[in-house]
């Protein structure tokens, strides 16, 4: 995989001009090539700065400049003069104004009654251009049970969810969306999902309530879902998101890493972990769902419960080796007494790099922050997969 | 920045294209609004900004344009023949200008001077002012396939047609075009909104 480098098909690939397989195997290449991931980086962010450009309307001035221009040339072929014909040119102080030379060309001007025909024609013209504009982006949805509806409107096997558009599932419809040429989210009963964005540089999806299932096979930070709660960015994965009335949210990662964000605050969620959210609170704390029912308890108690300092001590007493995911979020979530006591079971449980120190980390020192959990890092992903831990070791650097 | 909608039914052009061939004024008129600001966008940009200079481009476009109408053959589309006409009035304009071209950067920097120290509502517009810098900056052949692809939303196909060339040199454009915005502006990804 490595001899067959995308640099040279990342703009194609961005712009969606590659055939599907041949996207895939960039998207995929891109997964583990971290050189072509630095050039994808960098031909993301040109795209996203000429977006930043706004339209430009052309001033209303040149028309009757150009008609002037039109009328003076149409007035010397009539008079049979002198073919040259300089345009009128818009004042300009920086550009260089060239005389331009005008062939022949209105030989009949005054036919009334074409001019008037045609200005008919024009209208109609008009008119079915409106109408035959091209559509928004859309992404396919397939029907996987039930009968799922796009608005109002059921969906055969197949349909179409455009920007703007919900996808809603009854209690007995199930669906499938393909997410561009990146993936696919599977959607369960009691769902509802808008298309929010779809562009070569960002996906984006609402999530209001329900349930999905997201397979993502591109390069991380291209997929989104905005939940009441949180916004998770795809980081390269397969996960499950559920959204309650309430608005709080769970998320169970089951490959790679997912990020749940909310303003400053930030979780990150690897494989075999899970994270709840909350309207209000944002992204709580990630967790391992194999780790003690006191733990988790005690935990969800001390995100949204208030649970405080005696939920607090049972995190950090039921905490194992692997639980430092937990702990090394908590670090900046307290302060004072609290986080000195978190330090002290998380150097209990994995003592931190030498380059490390207490004091750096109780002063949240990003960098010592970002060495210590890249030595935790290990303890969080399976020992069977090192293959695995490495790739998802350099995505999320 | 979206894409500007294209006028694609041929149907359309072609009627437009015929009255314009029989010299019908209001059929010219109809042609001018529908690709006007596309062609003023593309000259806008190539040239740092320049509003007169845009102006005076789109003026000798459609000149040109009007001018040659009666030999257009409707084998090509038009609209490969019009971004043809643009992109070369662009690259010939540059050639008689570029000496001038200094004056309106130092312009332009004092501009971006006082903006620096306005509200954050301001900052899109001066990210905007140090992009369209940029692009000016870039070497005609890519910045004519950026703001093509950018602009008129073409496909690369499209863009090929436009420019005589093969999809692959459209690509490699565009990637070359991409990185060199990339390389000078990559101060401002934080100024970017998320997601980008």
């Amino acid at each position: 995989m490595f001899r067959q480098h995308v640099r040279q098909l990342l703009s194609t690939y961005c712009h969606d001009e590659l055939a599907p397989t041949e996207a895939r195997r960039v998207a995929e290449h891109l997964l583990v090539c971290q050189r072509c991931r630095g050039e994808y980086e960098a031909i993301k962010l040109g795209i996203a700065l000429m977006r930043e450009l706004p339209t430009a309307q052309a001033p209303d001035t040149i028309w009757p400049q150009l008609e002037a221009a039109l009328t003076q040339q149409t007035e010397q072929t009539a008079h049979d003069t002198a073919p040259d014909i300089a345009p009128v040119h818009v004042a300009s102080p920086t550009a260089t104004q060239t005389p331009r030379r005008l062939a022949p060309l209105f030989a009949n001007w005054a036919r009334t009654a074409a001019v008037s025909f045609a200005a008919l024609v024009v209208a109609c013209l008009v008119g079915g251009w409106f109408y035959l504009r091209p559509n928004a982006p859309s992404w396919e949805v397939a029907r996987l049970a039930g009968a799922p509806q796009i608005g109002r409107e059921r969906i055969g096997e197949r349909g179409q969810l455009a920007v703007g558009e919900w996808l809603e599932t009854d209690n007995n419809s199930r669906a499938q969306i393909s997410v561009a040429r990146i993936g696919e989210v599977e959607v369960e009963p009691q769902t509802r999902i808008r298309l929010v964005e779809t562009r070569p540089t960002e996906h984006r999806i609402e999530l209001a309530r329900g349930t999905m299932h997201a397979r993502i096979w591109a390069p991380p930070r291209l997929f989104f879902v905005d939940t009441p709660s949180a916004v998770a960015a795809d980081l390269g994965c397969a996960y499950t998101l559920e959204v309650d009335d309430a608005g709080r949210s769970l998320l169970h990662v089951t490959m790679g890493y997912v990020a749940l964000e909310r303003g400053a605050r930030e979780s990150i969620v690897p494989a075999g972990a899970a994270c709840a959210t909350a309207p209000g609170t944002g992204p709580g704390t990630p967790f391992f769902e194999d780790a003690s029912d006191d733990f988790l308890h005690a935990l969800a108690a001390f995100d949204f419960k208030q649970g405080g300092d005696d939920a607090l001590k049972i995190v950090l007493t039921e905490a194992r080796v692997r639980d430092t995911l937990t702990l090394w979020h908590l670090l900046p979530r307290v302060d004072g007494d609290e986080r000195a006591r978190v330090y002290e079971r998380l150097a209990q449980l994995s003592p931190p790099p030498d380059s490390v120190t207490r004091d750096g980390v109780l002063h949240l020192d990003e960098q010592m922050l970002t060495r210590w959990k890249d030595d935790l890092e290990s303890k969080w992903l399976p020992e069977s997969f090192p293959a695995v831990r490495k790739a998802w070791r350099h995505l999320w650097q | 920045m979206e894409p500007v909608a294209l006028m694609s039914d041929r149907q359309i052009e072609t009627g437009v294209i015929a009255a314009c061939q029989r010299g019908d004024r209001e059929a010219f008129q109809l042609l001018f609004e529908t690709y006007k600001d596309r062609v003023y966008a593309i000259a806008l940009y190539f040239f740092g900004g320049n509003e007169a200079q845009a102006s005076d481009i789109t003026q000798q476009v459609f000149l040109k344009l009007f001018t040659k109408i009666a030999q257009f053959r409707s084998e090509a589309e038009f609209t490969t023949w019009l971004y043809r006409l643009t992109t070369n009035a662009c690259v010939d304009e540059q050639r008689k200008v570029r000496r001038l071209s200094q004056l309106d950067e130092t312009f332009t920097f004092d501009q971006v001077c006082v903006s620096e120290a306005q509200e954050a509502q301001l900052a899109r517009r001066e990210t905007a002012e140090r992009v369209k810098e940029a692009v000016a900056e870039l070497k005609p052949k890519l910045r004519v396939a950026i703001l093509l692809k950018y602009f008129e939303g073409l496909s690369y196909e499209e863009m090929a047609a436009a420019l005589g060339c093969s999809k692959g040199t459209v690509a490699s454009r565009l990637n070359r075009g991409h990185k060199a915005l990339a390389r000078r502006l990559q101060h401002l990804r934080g100024a970017l909104r998320q997601g980008d």
